[in-house]
């Protein structure tokens, strides 16, 4: 904890804030999709719900990135009246391991287009295991459990790995991330 | 009411365990019987308006019936085909029906136990005591309940950028999707002075006297009584029963 600085963790709960409402627009959108399409229907658009995580740790550039700031997401949603409650803190710290994963076996040093939409399907890869167990996908039958998995890993790779990316880049134009890591990274490649 | 007054990190900590135990359960009798008593347990000692509780209730609903339908139709191929029960005209194996009734209450059961929670606690309260009790450290919490508060901020600043683009004659959306490149027209600069806000606000706390020290004193004390356990107990005792009884009926 002493490596962060305070500033980082509101920011990442100020990025949080602003995604914990974009998050909770997408529930409504997800369980429609579920009642038309069966559980499948939240794969499509899983990816939105790693996007904090992908955000911070390129924007931050630190350890614990990833993880902290996908479970301060998920802090942030039940303060906003979420009715998923406590289990969403444990969701989004199994969604948040997964990203961290992949920029921990890049020690931490590289954020490459390669490595942030390999940390999007490490979010999916976890929150699947973990819906694997919790919602009983073990009674479905394997083709159609591959088939979630498969939309799963795209939905992370592009809603969180390159909209994260593109988003996280478009802040950094804005001049708001001076004082943060890819904000100096940007002023290094122009200078 | 009893369930408000409970410890609210307790309270979360015990209805997770119970969404695990629920998650080892492929029938449908438990999650039944269970549900029956977590919704006798939300209104008998939470007093909930049940207007308000059906508002939030419906669309897991939704979800379960879209559960349902998908987990017979996507069913895993059953042990014994021949063991039917007809449903609608047509013959289903007995199996997956079963195990598609199971997991569609088992969605409404962790609804209904997450529902319990969400109505019965203040929020603020069970961050505040998710330091105390669970050793959350101050800095994230305290972070975390700043990081909340800007949400009003945030509301104004959206207007704010829609009257600056509305100025400037970029804002006569129509159609959806034009509404659509609005709201991603107004993202990056919602995000960036949602930061700027962010760094203004650490850096009053820590010039205030914030250090995120975890020997700090606090203002609202929480502590874990005798009616927590009370709380857990009768929480067992719901799924216990509901078990042995479905375990009677095979």
């Amino acid at each position: 904890m002493n490596n962060w600085r305070f500033k980082e963790i509101v920011v990442m709960a100020a990025l949080a804030v602003v995604f914990g409402v974009v998050y909770l627009a997408f529930l409504p959108l997800g369980s429609l999709l579920v009642g038309f399409m069966g559980p499948i229907g939240y794969d499509f658009i899983f990816g939105i719900w790693f996007i904090v995580s992908i955000i911070a740790a390129y924007i931050l550039q630190k350890p614990g990135a990833a993880f902290l700031s996908e479970t301060i997401a998920a802090m942030i949603e039940v303060l906003l009246g979420n009715a998923v409650g406590p289990m969403l803190i444990v969701t989004g710290m199994v969604q948040g391991i997964g990203a961290e994963a992949v920029f921990a076996a890049t020690r931490w040093k590289n954020y490459s287009t390669w490595v942030l939409i390999a940390a999007g399907m490490g979010s999916s890869v976890t929150s699947f295991i973990y819906g694997y167990f919790m919602s009983g996908y073990a009674a479905l039958a394997t083709e159609y459990v591959i088939a979630m998995f498969v939309v799963r890993l795209i939905s992370g790779a592009l809603i969180a790995g390159l909209l994260g990316k593109a988003l996280s880049e478009g802040l950094a134009r804005t001049g708001a991330l001076s004082s943060f890591a890819l904000g100096k990274q940007q002023r290094k490649d122009a200078a | 009411m009893f369930l408000q007054r409970l410890n609210p990190s307790y309270k979360a900590v015990t209805i997770i365990v119970f969404i695990i135990f629920l998650a080892t359960i492929f029938e449908p009798v438990t999650p039944l019987l269970f549900l029956i008593w977590t919704l006798a347990v939300t209104f008998l000692f939470g007093g909930v308006s049940l207007k308000k509780y059906l508002l939030y209730f419906t669309p897991f609903i939704i979800f379960a019936l879209g559960m349902l339908w998908t987990s017979i139709a996507f069913a895993d191929t059953p042990n014994n085909p021949s063991d039917t029960i007809s449903l609608f005209g047509t013959s289903l194996p007995k199996e997956s029906v079963l195990t598609a009734l199971a997991l569609s209450l088992r969605v409404l059961n962790v609804a209904a136990l997450s529902l319990m929670f969400v109505f019965t606690t203040n929020i603020v309260h069970f961050i505040l005591s998710m330091m105390q009790q669970l050793k959350l450290p101050p800095r994230i919490a305290y972070g975390v309940l700043a990081g909340y508060r800007f949400l009003p901020m945030l509301k104004d600043e959206l207007m704010i950028i829609h009257d600056a683009h509305r100025i400037r004659g970029v804002n006569q959306a129509k159609t959806m999707r034009e509404k659509w490149q609005n709201y991603k027209r107004y993202l990056i600069p919602l995000l960036a002075s949602a930061i700027r806000k962010a760094e203004r606000t650490a850096m009053a706390m820590e010039s205030k006297g914030f250090t995120g020290d975890k020997s700090r004193s606090f203002y609202r004390q929480f502590s874990i009584q005798k009616q927590d356990f009370i709380f857990s107990i009768i929480m067992l005792i719901g799924f216990t029963i509901s078990y042995l009884i479905s375990y009677q009926l095979g």
